[in-house]
Parts: structure tokens; C-alpha cells; sequence
């Protein structure tokens, strides 16, 4: 969590990530990605046993939206491992993800397809 | 006139009686002098008895085991105090003493130098453990990461296995460590197996293990893992319980196997209650590491490790038994928003606790300005930063995601798609705004 190496890796050397995610390295949702929004889905957590790090996802999750990238960064966890885990959250019903606001993105298309108009002008 | 006057006569008699008298101690003597040799005969025979069986029994017996030769040394004990006895003894004595400094000599340059070839290989694997974690952090692949998690693995366990042997030579168990979970701690032990994903850890526990603890009790408690799976059929689970008790918690690792036989249960106890260091060539061929490092690390950092109870499940239980001492309270149990690593905890307890209370949205505000102010919550690298949003209602809607969630009512199916629509569309009136209609 600081720059010092020694102690970046205290914590996670003890628990490693294929410990965690149980030796899986794939997720059983396709189409997680980094910047996917993470959302908790209100439910009851209790009837599930959850690992330190799913119970952690989840309290941060509950704080508000977070994208994937952002949920490995707190975690200190690799994104593919926190893939795994938010896959099985998904598959309990914890959580939900959903792609970056796509309205974003299209005032660049249309844009795009402007100056290509305008160049095409020319 | 007759002839017992005849002086001649009674000289015969006395000859004769001293002849008798004479034929008789003469007697007595040969009787005596046979005894007497056939006691000397006998003596010898004993000596050489007694030396035959130092330089064919005891002296064979010591170079062996190495072990102080217990009982008698003598095969007949009327030599008992006789000065050729002592001389045995004196003999087997200084025998027994030189064999044992041999081999304690020997001990101590072999664990010299397996402990440096150990540092080494530790070192390499936990250089090789961050280039993993390194990796990991990089790529985001998941078949990469299928193969890295593969080596990661492996790693841990060839680090466990120089660890133990560095143990064993009274060497460096590895790093020292920040106070842990005792449920990571065991999450650690049951990483560094071969076959870990049969452990399975039954609960939950609140309490910590100080940090000087956490290596030699997960080494010990990963050595009874390996034990428990190694001698249980492989489609049977190795469960960890947790069972508090007055001065500490027990551990408890249970196999479904067969358990031990009686002689193995005695070796194990007998290693598990050493008090001195094992000799390295005493552990027999191949080498069992196993509970002499388990021994030997209870006996050092002041836990207890029994073999003696049988599992539930019919195999072996084994109970470690942390005192207080060695325990904590948790140091990372709460999950609260600041979300934080265990370091953060530790390092500014400060700013945990003012991100605590606020456990909605905005708590991200204060834990991200307290945090790095405590010089420790700066997460991870180039990975980005960035304040949390507000949940907006269209989320709770669960519109964006109607595949994820597949037992639902037709109806609320419907309605997600409704509120999905409305929602994307109300995502998009401000742009029909700005560049008017033509969009629509």
C-alpha cells in the first residue's frame, strides 16, 4: 500500500490469490472489464459465507458505485482475482455490474463521423 | 610277648594314617584347585562374554541408533563392581561421548549448511513471489492468470518446503509479519499444500495472531495439512475448526483417513514434545520433516501441537493450541469502507476509526483525505483513484443488469426493461438538447 515493497507485499504474501479465488483464474461471467461499474445488490449476505475479501467488496460496493479497476485498488487485489470474486458474487445475487454509461460515448462518434463529413467536404 | 608292642607296627600305623591323612588333603587340595580352576575357567568365560558383547552388540548398537546405551551393560551381573566391569563401562562410556560430539559435529555442520543453501532458496522463492504478484497485478488475462496462480502455488509450496528444513537447522522462518486473522493465517497454511483446495476452514474467528506467531504457527499448522491430506483418500475434505478455550484457541485439523497406527502415534508425540533440537540425522530415510519441525516450532514460539485424539471422521485430528500470549484481537475483522488493508489499520488507526462511522457514500471523502495524511492508504500504484459516486436511483432499479439476475417474474422482467429505457433515454435528453433534434 506504500512504496515500500517489504510491506506491500506483508499482507498480500500471506493470502495469495489462488487461495482466495480458489485456484480459479477465470470469472464465470464474461464481460467484466475495468472500468464495469460495480453495484451491491440489496439482499441479505447471512445464508452466504463469504471470504474477508467478498465481505470487504461488498462493504465497499454498499458505499457507493465503483468500477472494477477502483474495487482491485482498494482490495489490493490483482483485477483478475477480483474478476473471479465479483463473478461469484454476481452468481449469489450480491451484486450486479454494468458497462460504463454509454451516452459517453456518443457525442465522440457523432463527432467523429462530423469532421469526417467535413473533411470529406473539403 | 605280642606284636603290639613290636614297635614296628605302630610306625606302620602312624605311616599309614599320615599316608590317609595326606591322601586326604591331597584330596580336599585337588578338589579345591579343580573348583578354583573351573571358577577362573568360568570367570574368564564371562569376560569374554562381556567383551564379545561390547564389540559385537554395544558398540555396534551405538554407532547405529547414536543413542546413550539404556540398562545394564553387562550380560552377568556378578561382575558388577569388579574393576574389569568399570573398565567396560569407562570403554562403552567414552565411546558413547566420542560418537555423540562425531555426531553432534557432524549435526551442526550439516545445519549450518543447509540452513545457508535454505536462506538462499527462501530468498529466491520470495523473490519469485513478488515477480508473481507483480505479474498478476499487470495482466489482466485470465488464462495468464490461470497459469500464474498454477506457479504461484507451487511456489508457495517450494517455499515451505525450504522454510521447514531452515526451521528444522534452527534457522529463519521467514519474515516477520504484522499481526494477522488467525483465518488468514490458516488461509496462508493451507495455501503452501499441494492439496489445499481439500482444506476447507470451517468458521470464521475474531481474534489476531501477533505477528511474531504467524509464520511458525502457519508453517506448523500447513505441515498437519499436508500430514492430514497425504493420509486421507483424496476425495475427502481436511476441515480447520476453531474452538475457543479459557486460555487460548484450539485449531483443529480433522482428516477422514485412517488414522495412525500406534507407533507412528508415539514418534509423532515423542517429536511433538521435544524440548531440544532435533538432530538432523536422526529423521530417518527420507528424511520425515514433518513433526520434528512441528515440534520444534511449538516448543520455540510457546504453542502446543497433540496427534492423540481421533477425528469424527474416523482419521486424525490434530489440535494446536494457541495460549493468549500469541493471540490478538482481530486486526482486520471490520470491513468497514476505508476497506483498507490491514496496513492502514495498523498504521493510522486514526483515520479507520473517522472513516468508520460514516459507513455510506461520502465516507469515501474523509477516508481518502485522512489516509494519506498517515502516509499509508495511497492505494495501489498507477491504479486509479477516484471518489465514489452517489447511488442514483436508476441504479437500485438493477436495470442495467436484467440478464445477471435470471429468476425474475415476467412482470418485474418487463419493468426492469422499462426502467432500463427510461433510463438510457433520460441518459440521453441532454445531448438531444445541445445539438438539437437530429440525433432522434
Amino acid at each position: 500500500m506504500t512504496d515500500d515493497p517489504a510491506a506491500k507485499s506483508d499482507a498480500a504474501d500471506l493470502v495469495r490469490p489462488y487461495v482466495i479465488t480458489r485456484g480459479r483464474g477465470h470469472p464465470t461471467r464474461e464481460g467484466l472489464d475495468l472500468v464495469s461499474l460495480v453495484i451491491a445488490l440489496p439482499g441479505d449476505e447471512s445464508p452466504h459465507i463469504l471470504d474477508p475479501e467478498s465481505t470487504r467488496l461488498l462493504a465497499l460496493c454498499r458505499g457507493g458505485i465503483l468500477s472494477v479497476a477502483e474495487v482491485a485498488g482498494h482490495l489490493a487485489l490483482p483485477i483478475g482475482v477480483v474478476k473471479v470474486l465479483l463473478s461469484d458474487l454476481m452468481d449469489t445475487g450480491l451484486v450486479a455490474t454494468r458497462r460504463p454509461i454509454p451516452a459517453a460515448e456518443l457525442p465522440k462518434t457523432r463527432l467523429l463521423q462530423e469532421v469526417l463529413d467535413g473533411l470529406a467536404r473539403l | 610277648m605280642n606284636f603290639v608292642q613290636d614297635p614296628a607296627l605302630w610306625y606302620g600305623v602312624a605311616g599309614t594314617c599320615a599316608a590317609a591323612v595326606y591322601v586326604a588333603r591331597s584330596r580336599i587340595t585337588v578338589r579345591d584347585l579343580r573348583e578354583r580352576n573351573r571358577l577362573l575357567a568360568e570367570d574368564v568365560r564371562m569376560r569374554d562374554e562381556e567383551i564379545d558383547n561390547v564389540v559385537r552388540v554395544l558398540l555396534p548398537a551405538l554407532i547405529e541408533t547414536g543413542d546413550r546405551i539404556r540398562g545394564s551393560l553387562l550380560r552377568h551381573e556378578q561382575l558388577r563392581g569388579t574393576p574389569y566391569a568399570q573398565g567396560i563401562e569407562t570403554v562403552v562410556g567414552m565411546f558413547t561421548t566420542a560418537v555423540e560430539d562425531a555426531r553432534d559435529r557432524a549435526d551442526h555442520s550439516a545445519k549450518n549448511a543447509l540452513k545457508a543453501a535454505m536462506r538462499t532458496l527462501q530468498a529466491l522463492a520470495g523473490e519469485q513471489q513478488v515477480a508473481i504478484s507483480d505479474m498478476q497485478n499487470n495482466y489482466v488475462d485470465a488464462q495468464l492468470l490461470q497459469d500464474l496462480l498454477a506457479i504461484d502455488h507451487m511456489n508457495s509450496q517450494f517455499g515451505r518446503r525450504a522454510q521447514v528444513i531452515a526451521a528444522l537447522c534452527g534457522g529463519w522462518t521467514g519474515r516477520q509479519r504484522a499481526a494477522a486473522p488467525l483465518y488468514d493465517v490458516m488461509r496462508g497454511a493451507k495455501g503452501r499444500i499441494r492439496d489445499y483446495l481439500r482444506v476447507e476452514i470451517r468458521m470464521q474467528s475474531n481474534v489476531a495472531v501477533i505477528g511474531r506467531a504467524v509464520e511458525p504457527v502457519a508453517l506448523a499448522v500447513a505441515e498437519l495439512l499436508d500430514n492430514a491430506a497425504s493420509y486421507s483418500p483424496p476425495h475427502t475434505t481436511v476441515e480447520i475448526n476453531f474452538q475457543t478455550v479459557p486460555n487460548g484457541v484450539c485449531v483443529m485439523v480433522d482428516d477422514a483417513g485412517v488414522g495412525m497406527h500406534e507407533e507412528a502415534r508415539q514418534s509423532a508425540a515423542r517429536f511433538l514434545g521435544a524440548t531440544e533440537p532435533v538432530g538432523i540425522t536422526r529423521l530417518g530415510h527420507p528424511p520425515q520433516f514433518g513433526f520434528p519441525v512441528i515440534g520444534m516450532l511449538a516448543a520455540q514460539y510457546g504453542f502446543t501441537v497433540s496427534v492423540d485424539t481421533r477425528s469424527p471422521y474416523g482419521g486424525m485430528r490434530a489440535v494446536v493450541m494457541l495460549p493468549s500470549e500469541l493471540l490478538t484481537t482481530a486486526v482486520d475483522a471490520d470491513p468497514a469502507p476505508a476497506a483498507a488493508p490491514r496496513r492502514v489499520a495498523r498504521v493510522s488507526r486514526a483515520a479507520v476509526a473517522e472513516a468508520e462511522p460514516v459507513a455510506a457514500a461520502p465516507a469515501a471523502a474523509p477516508a481518502a483525505a485522512s489516509a494519506p495524511a498517515a502516509g499509508a492508504a495511497a492505494p495501489d500504484g498507477e491504479l486509479p483513484q477516484r471518489r465514489r459516486r452517489a447511488p442514483r436511483p436508476v441504479e437500485r432499479t438493477q436495470a442495467a443488469a436484467p440478464t445477471e439476475t435470471p429468476d425474475r417474474s415476467d412482470a418485474e422482467t418487463a419493468g426492469l426493461m422499462g426502467a432500463f429505457l427510461r433510463g438510457t433515454r433520460s441518459g440521453r435528453v441532454p445531448e438531444t438538447d445541445d445539438k438539437g433534434q437530429e440525433s432522434r
